[in-house]
């Protein structure tokens, strides 16, 4: 019997070809999903955590209090060998070959080489004073010297020179942004204007365990407002910090992942089923020359285990390939930056599990039905299966018992921001659609079949011809509506993603780019105009700084904007509105120091004594701002200071940027830039990325529909040939022939991709307010134009999948009708 | 009905055929070689306007070969096949297809409605694919003559054999083609519907001029034929005129059936 099988496999090869790919598919899917998590936990580990991987213990403030006064303390606990005080500062820097100074940020390097971290691209780490190692993003290179300009505590200005000993390689450290980086020995850090040590890092002695030295540092801190955490620890936290938002992009793939086994499942089971159908007779046969029903059985679900085993090996290289590419793709310059693959062994053997397993469960109904073919079955001609068979009626039950509690599920998840349960109930109201859609569809094929009616007497014959077969046409169906929901949950859950990250950054840093002048003769009025004309730069506006005495009797730095002006600056006002004439935009601080609220009104006493009353509007701030003109009537010396930029979405951000900081440099020596431009070009790249995975997916899902609607135009041509015969005979030409073919599954696959795409916009909008509903405010956008070409592309593709069989179709003589 | 004779020659050229469908050197050869099956084997024949003719012959003789020629359904190897002046052997297989539909009609043994259409669909079928609508008129005497007008709405799979075979008779004779070719049209039958169908056939010719044209192997059937071609190893082997059923029974007794 087993030869049979391997035998059967073997002749229908082509045929397992839908359910292979259907596995290949989704466990491909899944294993690139988790290899893809890993791989960013595993870059973000290197990046972020590498300063605390290299050490044993890290001791980190609670309070935000420096810890300097613990570090002697830990310099004494038996079994460490050395600490490190991780001390920082921001200073503006002149390097050679760039006009413009940009914003440094600079950490202290550890004097014992235990606790250095750095990856060097190129010379070594500062010793002494005078030394600095800087990060790529500099541009500079090592014997270069860079100028730097500090502000001690009086606001005077001093500027100390430093040579480029080495250049780090940051890996993809999402902290390292816009800013260059520079590394400098603990003294210079101080010599810079220090801020308090936030963290110490403790290097054990030799072959000692981390747990054990923080639990013995744990001890001899007692008391004090300190964390004590390993090293890996530290570094998995920080990580993890940075990573929120790749797990819930983590997340919400694993998700469709576990629907894509759900579908290939199903994709599966109908393949099998129609297989089997076609198979009738010879299973038949089998029974008659004396194989018994189990034998039967045990075949079917042995083709099935081999079918499994093998494409769901197939779909781990395929989704470690996968994994590989979307790493290439993205590079270590994103917001979730992946470097090579980290494949987890469960990803493999889960992979290998789940694609067998799901292929066995899919096969067992199929299988038993096959047991169920009466030997006699080979001696007559096969029948079309009822509408109304028991089985269609369980599989109403089930499918409505299925997604009433699970949409009820989803539902509440989505209102309670419960992603587990909106994800439960939606795999299973999915499950429950799919068991419905098999009754559904027939139906919807024949009430569309009649809308098309004028379509002439061939869309007519089609629209009866498709639904003659309710079952496969069913089965053909929704393995195309499985796949068009799919893909549309991702596109349109892709797209609200986008919106809501770019909404949320939007709001949080609503300027591009920031030029800050930094000098108090202000900057040329010609600055914002120039820095405007830059390629990449939409558009400008130049704010002026002055002095303006608040209701607590200190005169602070108070900003002056163009309302007009900024309007088509700023990304969003939600968090930082603009101020119209008599309105003061307070930073939040003003709320408990000078008592004002939102709404109401505050006093602001100009130079010359005169009191104006604004009202009061609370944003985002650093600097009370107020309009150009009302500064300008407290503060007559107020000069232009700062420019706001908004880039171009398309622009490259840091090539733009390194425009800006050197066109603002010719002009003010002393201008900085800052602004998180980047960040938003990077999130654009990694949905962009996400959106071809999603592609490519589609791709495949059109392939395996494809193959599902040939192979069911194929069957139904060997069935009806007779009957095309007959058409030939009474009139229809060959062309005709071919369009009712070409009719009868553009109906089938158009009535799958509508229904489908109804079904995938649903599920995509709720998938992303139940995943995002938790993070925050929702943006929901509808790609229309994407989910359109959905539609338009698979029922195209049932189209394609009915020329070969329409050909075959068109070549049947018309004495084939006599010949019954 | 028949296409119009026209009332004037043109000198020189042949005088029109009063012929609805002639034949002439008719062979078609199945396979080749040794294996080769001559099924007709040079046959002329013609078969004049607003008659009734039946082919008879044993089985294998050749009749369903020649009916298929005739009917444009199958190519002869060789020989011509004209209808009315157009001659069927030189048309393309669209021109062919156009051919059929809108002048020839056809009722087979079996299978000779689709599933999918109800009986009025499948009526108006070949009128609907040649583009042309149904004169109401017309479509209601045939309709009625043939008993089916609370029947129309039904599918073949709702209808009984003689029903579905009025069906088909409806079909052929709706779009008034040049000739109807039958190919056992009462094969399935039992002999009160077969008689039934025969009767219908039969008056179409006496009343509307109708040409028919049936194979068929039974003698009582031959009989409501005007004339009777007989077929034997794909030759032509006799005709009877106005024949009966005893003087067809002793014809293919003749010929050895
Ligand atoms: N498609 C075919 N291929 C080969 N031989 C055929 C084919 N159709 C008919 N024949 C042969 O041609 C001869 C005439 O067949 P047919 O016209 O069907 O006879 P009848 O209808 O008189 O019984 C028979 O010998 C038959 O076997
Ligand atoms: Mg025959």
């Amino acid at each position: 019997m087993f030869r049979v099988t391997l035998s059967g496999l073997r002749a229908h090869a082509a045929r397992l070809v839908a359910s292979t790919v259907a596995i290949v598919i989704a466990v491909g899917f899944v294993v690139a999903t988790l290899t893809l998590s890993e791989t960013t936990r595993d870059t973000m580990l290197e990046a972020v955590g590498a300063r605390y991987v290299s050490a044993e213990v890290v001791v980190t403030s609670t309070t935000g209090e420096p810890v300097d006064g613990v570090a002697r303390e830990i310099a004494g606990v038996p079994g460490v060998q050395a600490v490190d005080l991780a001390t920082s500062t921001s200073v503006q820097a002149l390097v050679p070959g760039r006009s413009g100074a940009q914003y440094l940020l600079v950490d202290s390097v550890a004097e014992d080489p235990a606790l250095r971290w750095q990856q060097l691209a190129d010379g070594a780490l500062p010793d002494r004073p005078g030394e600095a190692a800087v990060s790529e993003r500099v541009g500079a290179d090592v014997g270069d010297v860079i100028t730097v300009t500090t502000y001690a505590e009086d606001g005077v200005e001093e500027s100390s020179q430093v040579t480029v000993v080495g250049v780090v390689d940051l890996g993809g450290d999402p902290g390292a942004g816009l800013n260059g980086r520079a590394f400098v020995s603990g003294d210079q850090v101080q010599a810079w204007g220090a801020l308090g040590p936030s963290e110490v890092r403790v290097a054990g002695t030799g072959g000692t365990d981390a747990d054990a030295l923080a639990a013995t540092v744990r001890d001899a801190l007692a008391g004090q407002d300190v964390d004590v955490r390993t090293g890996e620890e530290q570094a998995v936290r920080e990580a993890e910090g940075l990573t929120g938002d790749a797990e819930v992009l983590t997340l919400m793939l694993l998700v469709f992942g576990t629907v894509a086994l759900l579908v290939a499942g199903l994709v599966i089971a109908n393949t099998f089923a129609v297989l089997l159908a076609q198979r009738t007779r010879e299973l038949a046969l089998l029974r008659c020359v004396g194989a018994t029903a189990r034998q039967i059985r045990r075949s079917v679900l042995a083709e099935a285990a081999l079918t499994g085993v093998a494409a769901s090996a197939l779909g781990v290289g395929v989704g470690i390939g996968l994994a590989a590419l979307v790493s290439a793709l993205v590079g270590t310059d994103s917001p979730i930056p992946l470097a090579g693959v980290s494949v987890p062994l469960s990803a493999v053997l889960g992979g290998l599990a789940v694609g067998t397993l799901t292929t066995l469960v899919a096969a067992l109904a199929p299988a038993r039905a096959a047991t169920r073919v009466a030997p006699l079955a080979a001696l007559r001609p096969l029948d079309p299966a009822p509408l109304r068979s028991r089985g269609g009626l369980l599989r109403l039950v089930a499918g409505l018992l299925l997604v009433v509690p699970g949409a009820a599920a989803m539902a509440l998840g989505t209102a309670e921001s419960e992603v587990l349960l909106s994800v439960g109930g939606g795999a299973l109201s999915f499950l429950g659609v799919v068991l419905l859609a098999q009754r559904a569809i027939p139906p919807v094929v024949a009430a569309t079949g009649r809308l098309v009616r004028s379509g002439g007497v061939t869309a007519r014959l089609a629209g009866g011809n498709a639904t003659r077969n309710p079952r496969r046409t069913a089965a053909t169906a929704t393995a195309l509506l499985i796949g068009v929901t799919l893909t549309t949950a991702m596109v349109v859950g892709a797209a609200s993603t986008r919106a809501t990250a770019q909404a949320g950054l939007a709001a949080q840093y609503p300027t591009d780019v920031v030029v800050t002048g930094n000098t108090d003769d202000g900057i040329p009025a010609a600055l914002p105009g120039r820095l405007a004309t830059i390629d990449g730069v939409r558009a400008a506006a130049g704010l002026s700084a002055g002095g303006v005495t608040g209701p607590d009797g200190y005169e602070g730095w108070t900003l002056g904007v163009d309302p007009a002006q900024a309007a088509p600056v700023l990304r969003s006002t939600d968090d930082l509105p603009l101020p119209s004439e008599g309105t003061a935009v307070l930073p939040w601080w003003t709320v408990e120091g000078w008592g004002v609220e939102d709404g109401g009104e505050v006093v602001l006493t100009g130079d010359d004594g005169a009191a104006r009353t604004f009202t009061v509007a609370l944003g985002d701030t650093d600097h009370p701002l107020l309009t150009t003109a009302d500064l300008e009537s407290l503060d007559p010396d107020a000069v232009a200071d700062t420019v706001w930029l908004r880039l171009d979405d398309g622009a490259d951000q840091a090539d733009v940027v390194d425009e800006i900081t050197d066109v603002a440099g010719s002009l003010v020596p002393t201008a900085s830039v800052s602004g998180l431009a980047s960040e938003r070009a990077a999130l654009d790249e990694v949905v962009d990325v996400l959106l071809l995975i999603v592609t490519g997916l589609l791709g495949v899902a059109v392939l395996i529909a494809l193959i599902g609607v040939g192979n069911t135009l194929a069957l139904s041509v060997v069935e009806r040939r007779q009957e095309n015969g007959l058409l030939r005979a009474l009139g229809l030409t060959r062309g005709q022939v071919r369009g009712l073919l070409a009719w009868e599954a553009t109906l089938v696959a158009g009535v799958a991709a509508v229904l489908g795409v109804l079904l995938g916009a649903g599920y995509g909008l709720i998938g992303v307010a139940s995943v995002l509903g938790g993070q925050g405010e929702v943006v929901l956008s509808f790609p229309w134009l994407q989910v359109a070409a959905i539609v338009v592309v698979a029922t195209v593709a049932g189209l394609v999948a009915s020329v070969l069989p329409a050909r075959r179709a068109a070549r049947i003589p018309p004495v084939a009708a006599l010949a019954g | 009905m028949s296409a119009p004779v026209p009332v004037m020659t043109v000198p020189g050229e042949p005088p029109p055929t009063t012929d609805a469908v002639r034949a002439t050197g008719l062979t078609r050869t199945y396979g080749r070689g040794a294996t080769a099956v001559h099924a007709l084997a040079g046959v002329d024949v013609a078969f004049a306007r607003g008659a009734f003719t039946a082919i008879m012959g044993p089985s294998g003789s050749g009749k369903s070969t020649l009916m298929h020629c005739l009917a444009g359904l199958d190519a002869p190897t060789g020989g011509q096949v004209f209808l009315g002046d157009t001659e069927l052997t030189r048309l393309r297989d669209d021109q062919l297809t156009k051919l059929r539909r809108e002048r020839i009609g056809f009722v087979f043994q079996s299978f000779n409605l689709l599933p999918v259409l109800d009986a009025r669909e499948n009526i108006v079928l070949p009128m609907q694919l040649a583009g042309r609508r149904p004169d109401p008129a017309w479509f209601d005497a045939v309709v009625a003559r043939l008993g089916l007008r609370d029947r129309l709405r039904h599918r073949p799979a709702e209808l009984s054999g003689g029903q579905q075979q009025r069906v088909a008779v409806a079909r052929a004779l709706l779009s008034r083609p040049d000739v109807v070719f039958a190919d056992e049209p009462t094969g399935n039958l039992d002999s009160r519907s077969g008689a039934e169908v025969l009767d219908l056939l039969r008056s179409s010719v006496r009343e509307t001029g109708q040409t028919v044209v049936m194979v068929t192997h039974d003698p009582s059937a031959a009989a409501y034929a005007d004339r009777v071609v007989l077929l034997a190893d794909g030759r032509l082997a006799g005709e009877i005129d106005s024949p009966t059923a005893d003087t067809v029974l002793s014809a293919l007794r003749g010929l050895g059936a």
